[in-house]
């Protein structure tokens, strides 16, 4: 929020021992959860209810004004079953109405459901204290048996948070079928629950990021009530805990929420929200500008620019990890030989790209997804590589291609890609590269060019695909870069890395980790399983006639707070 | 005329089973595993498996057929495979709401445009009727998403007379529902405004050339009394025609409409069904629209047959 | 020489006469001149459209979203490209697809009308009621679904289209046949014991072109109208060519910031296309039924 020094401080001290803080640090200006400056009011007090039973609110400006807010939000792309959910749209409306153990705050997370987190000495069996005094929206007590059940549903329905929690087969479970693996169910006495506000896990191996897997920015873990089905969806039961009830919910049109009067921070100065689901930005861009809504969840500077020259619309900017991987075939196809990796790598023209697809909303980044918002980025590891096409041209006459390459740049059709191709192919062109663009929708591009087989083979040689914020990279290097994860589209294998993300899990303190997480910048920078151009900032962004509206680096619209100006 | 309404309709299930048949071989010759494409890429085998058995994905395309078929007639169509939910509840409401905006459109264009054609056509091969004639043309040249997104921007962003967009929030009552509506109405207004004045201008200009005309003012009718009596009569055949065709084309054309507006139309349905292959509701939601279309094209049929006995005869060949 | 090529011969003169009489009376209506002339200068901006443009349409950068000026007529585009060389090469994709789903679509109206109107019967009334089906299926939604279901390419567009256009052009096309199977000629080629596809193929198909070659103009109109929305809907001709209908949606959402030129010089270059080829279509058609 706006006053993040303060706030990183006060969250160092209220917590326990062993908080997310002392792994990660904050050290980034722009808070990873934004807040117009201009746009909020006067002083701390108004800060988010902290820990303990502190849960007043003096209100940004006055409660008693009340009113609805409409927003602007992309349609969920099916239904809010909170596994299978994968879209922005989707984690939207769940956010509104379930909370998770950890929220998001600053440019990090924060306490949510759970007040505070500690570990034991090797980070394998994690102690989370809830909070006092939450209700349910049908009225009950929030405890820790809701939790406990949240996490054997995860882990018979899920992949038990990324495979962290230990299960076994579930003889209960009717016989699979064909080559159906088995149904699964917590292992015993990986969760209990040791008093009614004292949840025990017990992972099956060391994992320092637990907390991360529990919070806001994986969605799939929100907090649900012990009586909520498996299978069912969020929409069919929305008994939550957050500030939000769900009062209607039509996939097609909208949602609608009215105030949860119990809500344990306080009474939203808002009296409801009217969610509005749009299918495309240009509909979003015209509704916030002819003032059909009064926010927007998320938009590009591309495309977005009636927005950021409108003198009453704020727009917040948050600090994300979000980034694009032009991924390079491994396995076969032109791309094999590291010196043709490293002449494209050599050829972006970086700066460019920020200047024209984000007018500088951006940041350079260096091949590697150790982003400098990280804490434990080590920014002496490798230096940053600058574009040169004279010697991106030797290298690939060193190749073996002295008269230049020709390639198919494959490009799912999202957001800037399809002008990051673009722009690519320009430059790339002065680096001896002749590509052609094949720019695929989101619907095909997943199984036809990036991932076509379980886990991850049969990717095209030559790709850009869409990578969004996580508050740490453990994500992107389990899924993308380690050896086999199903996500590594450049079918990219290297024992060395494999080795430097197991000591980087395996490190709680920031040295150890910053130590691992040079190797890892190192390694990724030589190999280039991918040339990652920059990350960028998420842009959110609300009318002056409101204050306080949040913004997730993930792209979350939080209203708890929000009222009108 | 009870002999020639049965025997139209009795024809039209006939088309309605081929067109069945059609749209059930569209939608199954393109190959497609809407299993992977509804649980997605990283989904195990298993419950990729159990997704095909639960929806009868691996039943012989024949019994599919049938039970498509079994849908139509019970009108009870199942569930969708992506949503879980009961596919007419998936439709309906989209359905009613681009009816209501193709209804729209159609209130203003029809009056609109078939005055227009009368003025032109009386007015033959004068300024104003070339004028006519050439707007008409041209408007009709700008598709209609163009015509519909600058429409917004003037009068929806910048002037702030209208809503830019169609989301028109649950529970707002008829009249300010034109408030959102008006907008894309008009959009579609200009882009079939044209096509239909001409095919008026060209009936009145046959009717007025006629034998009978003539006759009516050698007799001494008044040029009004002329025009409504006669020519009005026979020119208005050919353009209900045009305009139950028309019907078709809006529930067409308001594909690019209600992606620009953000209209959650029968359009949105399909494009969404499409690209999770959820097929029985795009086979459904097609062959409602096309339910649609078959209604327009018969009722116009009748009322022409009605207007003129003797095209009754040609219809009824044909 | 016997009777039957006398007749033959008799005729094709005559086409042959009727048709530079048509010729003649085509080339003294302006709207068939401008029309020719707006639709040839497009055609020639298909072929030779990357040579006069003043800049690289595809890899030429400038500072972006410039608004039109002395140096870029029309502007610039989101990555700054020259956007009067962008609409010049832009009539490519639509002008190779548009026409060739058009003439795909009216040889197979065609001949499925020529069957309907010769046979007449349950040939005609069972192809009859699968015309009338596929004629109610609406033909940007049916392109869109099939678009979408299957993995567009251009080939795939030209096909859908045409498929979607046949039925309209079978009713026409039946329709004159039917006005001509009852003629002399036709049925003293029968009575020579001319084979049926003979009939079909050299005595009605020579006679009912004119109607035909209307249908087919009038279809390219609406196939270049098609083409363009099914782009715009994104699933028509793909990135990151020029075309028209593909540009209208990329430069939409910044028209709220009164950034025009991205959308309106597309737009227009729709529009005259369209224009040009409806009053060509118009001239003809008056020449033909006149």
């Amino acid at each position: 929020m706006e006053h993040m020094g303060n706030e990183a401080s006060q969250g160092l001290h209220l917590r326990g021992q062993f908080t997310r803080r002392q792994i990660v640090g904050a050290s980034i200006a722009i808070p990873a959860v934004g807040v117009f400056l201009a746009a909020c009011g006067d002083d701390k007090a108004d800060d988010k209810a902290d820990d303990k039973a502190d849960t007043k609110t003096t209100g940004v400006s006055g409660d008693s004004k009340g009113g609805t807010l409409r927003l602007a939000t992309t349609k969920p792309a099916g239904p809010l079953d909170p596994i299978a959910m994968d879209d922005l749209g989707s984690y939207n409306v769940i956010a509104q109405t379930f909370e998770y153990l950890a929220g998001a705050e600053g440019d990090d997370i924060g306490p949510s459901l759970a007040t505070e987190w500690t570990a034991n000495a090797d980070s394998s069996e994690w102690t989370f204290k809830l909070r006092e005094g939450v209700k349910w929206h049908d009225g009950t007590d929030f405890t820790a048996d809701d939790v406990v059940a949240t996490l054997e549903r995860i882990a018979s329905a899920g992949d038990g948070l990324g495979g962290s929690l230990p299960t076994e087969d579930d003889p209960d479970a009717p016989p699979p079928e064909g080559d159906a693996s088995p149904a699964q169910r917590l292992a015993a006495g990986t969760v209990t629950a040791t008093d009614g506000l004292t949840v025990v896990i017990k992972l099956g191996a060391s994992n320092a990021s637990l907390p991360y897997l529990l919070c806001i920015y994986n969605p799939q873990s929100a907090i649900t009530p012990k009586a909520f089905a498996a299978g069912s969806t969020l929409d069919g039961s929305p008994n939550g805990t957050g500030p939000w009830k769900l009062d209607s919910y039509d996939p097609t049109t909208g949602a609608k929420f009215v105030r949860h009067d119990a809500w344990w921070g306080g009474k939203t100065p808002l009296d409801g929200i009217d969610m509005q689901f749009f299918a495309d930005l240009g509909s979003q861009v015209t509704a916030m500008s002819g003032g059909a809504v009064d926010a927007i969840q998320q938009f590009s500077v591309v495309g977005g620019d009636a927005l950021l020259s409108d003198t009453n619309f704020n727009t917040v900017e948050v600090q994300s990890a979000t980034h694009r991987q032009i991924w390079f075939g491994f396995d076969e196809g032109q791309f094999t030989d590291q010196k043709v990796r490293e002449a494209f790598a050599l050829s972006i023209d970086r700066q460019e790209l920020i200047d024209t697809l984000f007018s500088g909303r951006a940041t350079i980044a260096n091949d590697h997804v150790i982003f400098d918002l990280y804490a434990f980025h080590d920014e002496g590891a490798v230096t940053q590589r600058e574009r040169d096409t004279t010697k991106a041209k030797q290298l690939l006459a060193d190749a073996g291609f002295p008269d230049g390459l020709k390639a198919t740049l494959n490009a799912v059709d999202v957001q800037e890609i399809p002008q990051l191709a673009e722009l690519l192919q320009s430059q790339a062109k002065e680096g001896g590269f002749d590509l052609t663009l094949n720019i695929e929708s989101l619907d095909t591009f997943y199984g036809t060019q990036w991932c076509v087989s379980y886990p991850c083979a049969g990717s095209a040689e030559l790709g850009i695909v869409d990578y969004g914020h996580r508050p740490t990279p453990d994500v992107y290097l389990l899924k993308a870069f380690k050896s086999g994860g199903d996500w590594n589209s450049s079918q990219y294998s290297s024992a060395e890395l494999d080795a430097a993300i197991t000591e980087y899990q395996a490190s709680a303190e920031l040295d150890k980790r910053k130590a691992a997480a040079g190797k890892i910048e190192k390694i990724m920078w030589t190999d280039i399983p991918a040339a990652i151009p920059y990350r960028y900032n998420n842009l959110g962004g609300f009318s002056k006639t409101f204050t306080g509206v949040q913004f997730t680096a993930l792209g979350h619209t939080l209203l708890g707070k929000a009222a009108k100006a | 005329m009870l002999r020639y309404i049965s025997r139209r309709v009795l024809l039209s299930l006939v088309t309605l089973w081929l067109l069945a048949t059609i749209v059930f071989l569209i939608t199954n010759v393109i190959p497609t595993d809407p299993a992977r494409a509804i649980l997605g890429n990283t989904a195990p085998e298993a419950s990729v498996i159990r997704f095909r058995t639960q929806f009868g994905l691996t039943d012989p395309l024949i019994r599919q057929y049938g039970r498509l078929l079994k849908g139509l007639v019970t009108f009870d169509f199942g569930l969708s495979w992506g949503t879980k939910r009961e596919v007419w509840s998936l439709i309906e409401q989209p359905l009613f709401r681009s009816a209501k905006l193709a209804a729209l459109a159609m209130a203003i264009t029809t009056p609109l445009s078939i005055f227009a054609g009368l003025i032109a056509a009386k007015f033959r091969d004068r300024r104003l009727d070339r004028g006519i004639v050439l707007v008409g043309l041209a408007t009709s040249s700008i598709p209609e998403f163009v015509t519909g997104a600058l429409l917004a921007v003037v009068f929806g962003v910048n002037l702030h007379w209208f809503k830019p967009v169609a989301t028109i929030p649950p529970g707002t009552p008829p009249l300010e529902q034109l408030q959102y509506l008006i907008l894309p109405a008009t959009a579609m207004t200009i882009a079939y405004f044209g096509y239909i004045a001409r095919m008026m201008r060209a009936g009145t200009i046959r009717a007025l050339d006629s034998d009978y005309v003539r006759t009516a003012a050698m007799k001494g009718m008044s040029s009004s009394q002329v025009m409504t009596r006669h020519v009005l009569r026979n020119a208005i055949a050919p353009t209900i025609t045009v305009m139950s065709v028309q019907v078709g084309y809006l529930f067409g054309g308001i594909v690019g409409v209600e992606l620009v507006y953000n209209y959650p139309g029968i359009s949105q349905v399909v494009l969404n069904a499409a690209k999770k292959k959820d097929l029985p509701v795009l086979q459904v939601a097609v062959l409602i629209v096309a339910l649609i279309y078959m209604v327009a094209t018969l009722l116009a049929d009748i009322i022409i047959a009605w207007l003129n006995p003797r095209a009754r005869l040609e219809l009824g060949q044909s | 020489m016997t009777d039957t090529d006398n007749i033959l011969q008799r005729s094709v003169a005559e086409r042959k006469q009727a048709r530079r009489e048509n010729w003649r009376l085509l080339r003294r209506r302006p709207g068939f001149i401008i029309g020719s002339v707006i639709a040839g200068f497009w055609v020639f901006c298909a072929f030779f459209g990357q040579r006069i443009a003043p800049y690289d349409p595809f890899d030429y950068r400038d500072t972006k979203q410039l608004s039109p000026n002395g140096e870029h007529w029309f502007g610039t585009d989101k990555i700054g490209r020259d956007i009067f060389s962008r609409v010049l090469t832009g009539s490519r994709d639509v002008l190779l697809v548009a026409p060739a789903a058009a003439v795909l679509g009216v040889i197979f109206g065609s001949i499925l009308g020529i069957f309907m109107g010769y046979y007449r019967g349950w040939v005609d009334n069972v192809l009859s009621r699968i015309v009338e089906a596929l004629l109610a299926l609406p033909v940007v939604l049916v392109g869109l679904l099939v678009l979408t279901l299957a993995k567009s390419s251009n080939l795939v567009i030209i096909f859908v289209v045409a498929v979607l256009f046949m039925p309209i052009v079978a009713r026409t096309v039946r329709a004159a046949v039917i006005s001509e199977r009852d003629l002399d000629y036709v049925v003293s080629a029968q009575l020579r014991g001319e084979s049926n596809i003979f009939i079909m193929t050299r005595e009605i198909l020579p006679n009912i072109t004119p109607p035909i070659v209307v249908e087919l103009t009038v279809r390219i109109g609406y196939a270049i109208f098609t083409v363009s929305t099914l782009s715009f809907l994104g699933v028509g001709i793909q990135r990151p060519s020029p075309d028209w209908g593909l540009a209208i949606s990329e430069g939409r959402d910044v028209l709220p910031a009164n950034i025009w030129w991205l959308v309106t010089f597309p737009a227009l270059a729709i529009a005259t296309l369209v224009i040009a080829v409806n009053l060509v279509a118009d001239s003809i058609q008056a020449v033909f039924e006149r």
